[in-house]
């Protein structure tokens, strides 16, 4: 029979005595491997929308979109104001989480006006007749350098009188 | 910037990913295993540039890819440990014209795999054969007797 062939040393490469648990920490680490898309289905890493919904007693505030996405990702949020009374002047107040590295795509129906407050964006949505449900569209794409966790909150305000708060975050992956 | 730390970040989750799933997959290019190449090359590419079609994003993750993989091979060439970590060690498969079958099944290889592997080095059978080595790099080597 051959020598055994240079730099092959038997107990390791052949019977793999000091390999034993090599093989268990590999299909461990590999398992790791598995948990990510699992993890995926289960939306840790988005983009499947949530919603958030606060009452008050002149309207109801429900917010519809993603609070987990990944960097360059197309999704809308859905902003629905159902007036229980008549709300003169309807204004919607997001925080910079909202806006800061995302591309707004479109804003629909357009705002009568748009304002920065205190650094937030302002959209002012007019009066809303009691009974009447305004539906706000916005798509976005995130920005690719956009990473990290943001303040999404939401205030509806009918004047200058505060109505709801939603406190919600977007967690955005590179 | 950020595609400098992108690329970092994929080569060394590929190069991870290529050693828990074991150099079975890397042995050979089966339809399977050029599917999987391919897909994968894809799916970087895209995490990796993202919007950027600029010459210069392919030359910044071209590079920092070149950088790390010279590095790597490297700290390779320096250290054992490294190495064994990074490329693996070899197994021996056959010996004395025997299989080892327990080494077989830990690397998820089958007699008609090694009999497909061995006719294309010219080797008709087992009986042939003092020592077979599965390589680190994930090819075959066969002694003959």
């Amino acid at each position: 029979m051959a020598r055994i062939p240079d730099t092959i040393v038997l107990r390791r490469d052949r019977d793999l005595g000091p390999r034993q648990n090599d093989i268990w920490v590999r299909r461990g680490l590999f398992g790791l491997v598995c948990v990510v898309p699992l993890l995926a289905l289960f939306n840790v890493f988005g983009q499947r929308p949530d919603t958030s919904t606060g009452t008050a007693a002149a309207a109801q505030l429900s917010v519809s979109a993603p609070s987990h996405v990944r960097g360059g990702l197309l999704y809308q949020a859905r902003f629905t104001i159902t007036a229980r009374k008549k709300l003169a002047q309807a204004e919607l107040v997001l925080a910079r989480g909202w806006i800061d590295d995302l591309t707004i795509n479109t804003l629909e129906p357009s705002p009568t006006s748009e304002t920065s407050q205190d650094g937030q964006l302002a959209l002012d949505l007019g009066p809303i007749d009691a009974g009447q449900t305004y539906v706000l569209f916005v798509d976005y794409q995130v920005n690719p350098t956009n990473v990290g966790r943001h303040d999404q909150a939401v205030t509806l305000y009918d004047g200058n009188r505060a109505l709801v708060t939603l406190h919600r975050t977007l967690t955005v992956f590179p | 910037m950020d595609i400098a730390l992108r690329a970092v970040f994929l080569y060394a989750f590929v190069v991870f990913l290529m050693r828990v799933m074991g150099r079975r997959e890397l042995s050979s290019l089966s339809a399977l295993d050029l599917v999987l190449l391919i897909v994968l090359g894809d799916a970087i590419q895209q995490g990796l540039t993202q919007d950027d079609y600029s010459v210069t994003g392919a030359v910044i993750a071209v590079s920092t890819i070149a950088a790390v993989q010279v590095g790597i091979s490297y700290l390779s060439f320096r250290s054992r440990r490294a190495r064994r970590v990074l490329e693996g060690e070899p197994v021996v498969i056959i010996e004395d014209g025997k299989l080892i079958e327990r080494n077989l099944k830990r690397e998820r290889l089958t007699e008609d795999e090694i009999a497909e592997e061995m006719r294309m080095q010219q080797v008709a059978s087992v009986d042939d054969v003092a020592w077979g080595i599965l390589e680190s790099s994930g090819n075959m080597s066969f002694i003959p007797k």
